[in-house]
């Protein structure tokens, strides 16, 4: 193996410890709701909540920096540019993800001023690493950025697929600039920390994780290059066309001209159109190969991906993203229940795909079988379509009793906290989050038991594993 | 919009998708099986995506979004469609004949 494929292993092994922390994180946030009191001046919801989203955005970029150097000697057909920076940074980046939380559950905040937002939070959500810890994450992805330009300059060769991944870099830099600037009026604060937010999220990684899925499709299914790229290149085009305004219906509430009402309900509309092509383009390629594959885990994951993208993201997003009906919805657990589907979906889904991929090489596997990972995967879905589903209850219960009835006021907000349908999608949130967390739990012994078992004897020759010369 | 009609309009913007998807993934596999009953079965689930537009076009939503909504329930028809057709000619152009 290359070491650039050593060093995706740490990443992929950091990405699903974080994962566990958010997981952890998740389920604890979500006792704060049926537990008043819970932690009180100990450990208050805001940081566990602060913990939970942040691990969120580490792991699914940690997968997506990991799946990139996995591929990517695969596809220049050389070992990675400046490799031996790659892996000092990437110690760095742990030791940096290590302190952050350290500090968030232990010094949690402090006074509003300026030695608070460098060392402690930087205090917008999503973004809360301190200052130092946002400069580190720049020059992290500014020395992945060197790896991958680097490497196809060095191999005189770039590649459809690699080539959008290259472009794709310079907003996925860009736009984390935007967590830097402290902007006292709110509107404009919330203006410019959108384009982070969601450009991220349904532009520049939804690029990324295609390319990722592009270069996975064709180890799995051994679709041919030239396929993949053209749907690449489409999808590329669907996405950008409909997500990058799609911006709008973040800026419905927040202070911004009403004409964002009509381009956000417009663009956002349009978003589950590419979804369902890539619906058919996944169930298209699993039956032209009849569902046959050397690795089983990562096809249904990638199936998983095409299906939860759609409906977390399609169906839960649709249902709330015209203006009239997202007046009431927006900021309740309706919102979290579209958040948490979409994510897993589009995103998480994707980077275990990548990871079992990974390991049938690292097994040297020809074929990558078994039961556990159906345990796993069983109970991952149920266990998040479970709690997508009680919040979504409970976000209706909000939306109704506290915005629609209520018009939003402090009697209001406690009316729909007590509301039957609200405590109870709450309790179940619970309930299904533990299913989640033993399935993580059936993840992580399946992946480091899978192809190592007794019978997994069906080893590759070094060659057939891919080995440089 | 009263609070009533927001979650029924709500309820039916997802069905509409849901059907969507369900047209989408059902017509696939009638394509994959070539099974006429898988086939009625899409057919039955556009339908449906049909049926929950009315509501829709007759409800609470202003007029732009009634028509984007009209809109989107003939192009849900034809992605599937159009999306296989090019598929199929992708990969019977790009991979190699036996």
């Amino acid at each position: 193996m290359y070491r650039s494929q050593h060093l995706a292993l740490k990443y992929f092994t950091a990405a699903m410890v974080l994962f566990g922390i958010m997981v952890v994180a998740g389920l604890l946030g979500a006792l704060y709701y049926v537990q008043d009191g819970l932690l009180l001046n100990k450990l208050d919801f805001s940081v566990v909540k602060t913990l939970h989203i942040d691990t969120m955005i580490i792991w699914l970029l940690m997968g997506f920096i990991g799946a990139v150097y996995w591929f990517m000697p695969v596809e220049f057909q050389r070992e990675t540019e400046g490799i031996r920076l790659a892996e000092i940074v990437f110690w760095i980046f742990c030791a940096a993800v290590g302190v952050v939380a350290a500090v968030f559950i232990f010094v949690q905040y402090g006074p509003a001023n300026e030695a608070s937002l460098w060392l402690i939070n930087q205090g917008r959500k999503y973004v809360e690493a301190p200052r130092w810890a946002a400069i580190g994450i720049t020059a992290v992805v500014l020395v992945f950025i060197y790896n991958v330009v680097g490497t196809a300059a060095k191999a005189r060769k770039i590649t459809g697929t690699m080539g959008i991944l290259m472009v794709d870099l310079i907003p996925l830099f860009g736009l984390y600039l935007i967590a830097f600037p402290a902007i006292t009026n709110m509107s404009v604060d919330q203006y410019w920390w959108w384009w982070l937010v969601h450009l991220w999220v349904e532009a520049t990684w939804e690029i990324l994780i295609g390319c990722i899925m592009a270069l996975a499709l064709m180890q799995l299914l051994g679709t041919a290059r030239r396929i993949v790229e053209t749907w690449l290149y489409i999808e590329v085009a669907l996405v950008l066309g409909t997500g990058i305004l799609g911006l709008g219906h973040h800026y419905f509430w927040i202070g911004t001209p009403d004409y964002w009402l009509g381009i956000g309900g417009f663009f956002s509309a349009l978003e589950p159109l590419p979804l369902l092509g890539m619906v058919v383009h996944a169930v298209y390629d699993a039956g032209a190969h009849r569902m046959q594959t050397t690795n089983k885990p990562a096809l249904f994951w990638v199936m998983a991906e095409a299906f939860g993208n759609f409906i977390g993201g399609g169906v839960f997003g649709f249902m709330m993203t015209l203006p009239q009906i997202n007046l009431f919805t927006h900021g309740t657990q309706w919102t979290a229940s579209h958040g948490h589907f979409a994510f897993w979906g589009a995103y998480s889904c994707g980077i275990i795909a990548v990871i079992y991929l990974a390991l049938q090489k690292v097994r040297a596997q020809e074929r990558l079988e078994g039961r556990a990972w159906k345990w796993s995967f069983a109970l991952l879905q149920i266990g998040m379509v479970g709690m997508v589903g009680a919040l979504l209850v409970a976000g209706i219960a909000q939306a109704f009793t506290e915005r629609a009835i209520g018009g939003s006021t402090l009697q209001a907000y406690i009316q729909g906290q007590s509301h039957p349908w609200f405590v109870q999608g709450i309790g179940m949130r619970v309930v299904f989050g533990v299913v989640f967390a033993v399935g993580y739990v059936a993840l992580m012994v399946d992946l480091l038991t899978i192809g190592k078992r007794r019978g997994s004897v069906s080893r590759l020759s070094p060659r057939m594993a891919g080995d440089p010369a | 919009m009263t609070a009533a009609q927001s979650l029924v309009t709500s309820a039916l913007l997802g069905g509409f998708v849901l059907f969507a998807g369900g047209y989408g993934l059902l017509y696939c596999l009638a394509k994959l099986r070539n099974s006429p009953g898988i086939a009625r079965a899409a057919v039955l689930a556009y339908v449906c995506q049909g049926v929950v537009t009315v509501p829709l076009i007759l409800g609470p939503l202003d007029l732009a979004w009634k028509i984007l909504i009209l809109g989107s329930l003939i192009v849900y028809f034809a992605i599937p469609q159009y999306t296989w057709l090019f598929l199929e000619r992708l990969h019977a152009s790009r991979e190699p004949q036996p």
